[in-house]
């Protein structure tokens, strides 16, 4: 929870100062585009302190709820995941809004002798439009291209839209932005190799097992050992279906652990050929020194042959599976160094992709861009029309006024004509005021908009 | 014409598969590749119905009628299996096929066979509908099989290349190869039947040293022999797939053979 001393310092410290604690000049907050993100991820800090800065789903919200209103903040959305916490803001008119956030991270810190600016980073402008595009199409990642994050700043999104505010802390801009991110992320992945293949050798276990078996549902899986990365592809494996998991160790106290934990089985390893016929993949990490599942032990479970696939994972150092059994029919072994060059050919393929990535991410940043500098006329064609509108009713009336006997369909009929009149006259300066605004034209054509319709500035939204 | 565009439309279908298969993993494409094919399904479905209403009958005598027949009831197999989206990738294997019988019928040009009279009924209708199912759930199971082999081979080499993304999983694609095997060698059976009863009906027109029953009777052998192989205890599936591409071979190898030293016109497909 954020106390009212940090806030209020933050609120209270001179822009200049502020300013000096963020990075970049302090006119990119200003002109253009004022979105901001300031956060924290495994870019910019070790797990020690991403940890500590961490926002619970509550803490979340109760945090949004304050950075609401500080210099003008009216939208905001945290992106909280294990690898970063993010919070985005607009409009960020000045540097307050950023050293609000900053603010909110430091506290959670509860040290004053650990800063936590030094481990945040901050984007201001087009930066946040590139940064998120790049987070949702999982270029930031850790593991480049992994599609969890799509779901997590889905989820950012949703949780800002159902926070109890009004107007909602996920208002027109940031609702554009994340939705544009959400689209972007798909597109990278369905027309760019950034997610080709599994990136982590438990995701790669699991993809070739359904590349044999197809569903998972139903198939039956042997552990020999007691080792990390087996029981993390046992649960990955669960995940898919995988239902009877065995698990063999040299004692059933051994055994036992692991087989509660996975609800499986436990059994000793002498008991192997018994089991064997049983399974569809063995997934072996002991420690012993030499083989647990040797020829002789699988010749002894299979007399005449496998007659189905048969999918062994070895990941024990030294190996637990004798190697000649890759050469049986029906036998699809692999070791952690298969399954590692895997993954190293997965991640060489995606980080190809990158280029291909970013231009999709160029070609969006500018269509948002756009889509923002076209909200600047809105107010400006809204007071065009409305002067014209006043004007065409001031008019009629005073045409009206000397010619009672008409009837009503008449004063229907010169009604209609003015009206016609008047949205044909607008139509075109209309158009080219937007067109010429999205083409770039910017500021000074809205100026210019202003000035000839007497237009008064304000503020800004995307209704 | 429209066979013409109908070989065009399968072929272009094929080359968006094989697009699809350069794209690894990545399915982009898969939508536009199955709607081409529906457009060909279609359009060959048009094709059909139009020589039925301007020859007064079915495309099943006649060389060239009775491959753009078997042609399509390969597209409208394909087409069956498009819901099943990673299924529906055998048509990389499939296609190929029916592009060879599309394009031999047009060859041969799609003309009416001028034995009419011979060639009627109902019986002979089934028996020529029911083998020309058989035929195709043998391509399928061939197809399936050959993409099996594949994948067998890039899982054994742990390799996951661009065939270990876009080909289905092994299971998926014995279990296709499964059920082509067994219609076929069901609608095999009744075609044989249907063609016994309509021998009875027509006396004199085949004889058992005629080189299509010889054919028909080594298919339904061939169909048998494979059917066994599934029953082997070691290496079932890998076996399986085996047997239905060599059969498949065996089948339209020996039916070229004959061709080139049969007398065509006696010798329908």
């Amino acid at each position: 929870m954020t106390t009212a001393r940090s806030l209020s310092a933050a609120l209270s410290a001179p822009a200049a100062s502020a300013a000096s604690a963020a990075s970049g000049p302090p006119s990119d907050l200003a002109a253009g585009l004022p979105l901001a993100v300031v956060g924290v991820s495994h870019r910019t800090a070790p797990v020690e302190i991403r940890e500590r800065l961490a926002f619970g789903a509550d803490e979340g919200n109760q945090a949004l709820l304050e950075l609401r209103g500080i210099a003008g903040v009216e939208e905001a959305i945290l992106l909280s995941t294990c690898n970063r916490t993010e919070f985005y803001l607009f409009p960020a008119l000045d540097r307050r809004g950023l050293a609000a956030a900053e603010a909110l991270f430091q506290d959670r810190i509860r040290d004053v002798s650990l800063p936590a600016a030094d481990y945040l980073f901050r984007r201001q402008g087009e930066g946040v439009v590139r940064h998120l595009f790049q987070v949702s199409s999982g270029l930031d990642s850790m593991v480049t291209g992994e599609a969890e994050i799509q779901g997590q700043v889905r989820d950012a999104y949703a949780r800002a839209l159902e926070l109890p505010a009004d107007p909602p802390m996920a208002g027109p801009v940031l609702h554009r932005l994340f939705q544009m991110a959400l689209s972007v992320g798909g597109q990278v992945r369905s027309e760019t190799a950034i997610g080709e293949g599994t990136a982590s050798v438990a995701s790669v276990a699991v993809e070739l097992a359904r590349k044999i078996f197809g569903s998972l549902r139903g198939k039956r899986v042997l552990v020999l050992g007691a080792g990390a990365t087996a029981e993390l592809m046992v649960e990955a494996l669960a995940r898919d279906g995988v239902r009877g998991v065995f698990v063999a160790n040299r004692t059933l106290e051994r055994a036992t652990p692991l087989a509660e934990r996975l609800h499986g089985h436990a059994l000793t390893i002498d008991r192997l050929a018994e089991a064997l016929p049983a399974v569809d993949i063995v997934l072996s990490s002991t420690s012993a020194p030499h083989p647990v599942l040797t020829t002789e032990i699988f010749r002894e479970a299979f007399p005449r042959g496998r007659r189905r696939p048969f999918l062994l994972i070895d990941v024990a150092v030294p190996r637990d599976i004798d190697p000649r059994l890759g050469e049986e029919p029906e036998v699809f072994l692999y070791n952690v160094d298969d399954l590692q060059k895997i993954v190293d050919e997965h991640v060489r393929i995606r980080a190809g992709a990158i280029p291909a990535a970013e231009a999709i991410i160029r070609e969006h940043a500018d269509a948002f861009r756009q889509w923002y500098s076209t909200l600047e006329v809105i107010p400006v064609i809204r007071t065009m029309r409305d002067q014209a509108e006043a004007y065409r009713q001031q008019e009629l009336e005073r045409l009206l006024r000397g010619m009672d006997h008409l009837t009503p369909e008449d004063r229907a009929r010169l009604e209609a004509f003015s009206k016609r009149l008047l949205n044909k006259v607008l139509h075109e300066p209309t158009t080219r005021l937007r067109q010429g605004v999205a083409d770039g034209g910017g500021t000074e054509l809205v100026e210019a908009a202003r000035f000839l319709y007497g237009a008064s500035e304000e503020p800004r939204n995307g209704d | 014409m429209i066979h013409i565009l109908t070989f065009a439309l399968y072929a272009l279908g094929f080359a968006l598969w094989l697009r699809l298969l350069a794209g690894g993993a990545r399915t982009k494409g898969a939508t536009l590749a199955s709607v081409v094919v529906g457009l060909a399904v279609g359009t060959h479905a048009i094709a059909l119905g139009r020589f039925w209403l301007q020859y007064g009958e079915l495309p099943l005598v006649g060389p060239g009628a009775a491959f753009s027949s078997l042609a399509f009831v390969g597209g409208v197999t394909l087409l069956l299996l498009i819901p099943a989206r990673q299924v529906a990738r055998v048509g990389v294997a499939l296609l190929p096929f029916i592009l060879i019988c599309q394009g031999t019928a047009l060859l041969l040009g799609v003309k009416p066979s001028g034995q009419v009279l011979a060639f009627q009924g109902v019986g002979f209708v089934l028996h020529v509908t029911f083998a020309f199912l058989g035929y195709q759930a043998l391509a399928l199971a061939a197809a399936a099989g050959s993409l099996y082999l594949i994948q067998h081979r890039e899982i054994k080499a742990k390799r996951m290349s661009r065939f270990f993304h876009f080909i289905p999983p092994l299971a998926t694609l014995d279990l296709l190869g499964k059920v082509g095997v067994w219609i076929g060698f069901v609608a095999l059976s009744l075609a044989l039947g249907f063609a016994w009863a309509w021998t009875l009906q027509n006396p004199g027109v085949l004889s058992l040293g005629d080189p299509k029953v010889i054919w028909a009777l080594l298919s339904w052998g061939v169909f048998a022999v494979v059917l066994l192989l599934r029953r082997g205890s070691s290496q079932r599936e890998y076996r399986s797939a085996q047997a239905s591409v060599v059969g498949f071979s065996v089948i339209f190898g020996s039916y070229l053979v004959l061709r080139l030293f049969v007398d065509g016109a006696r010798f329908l497909p």
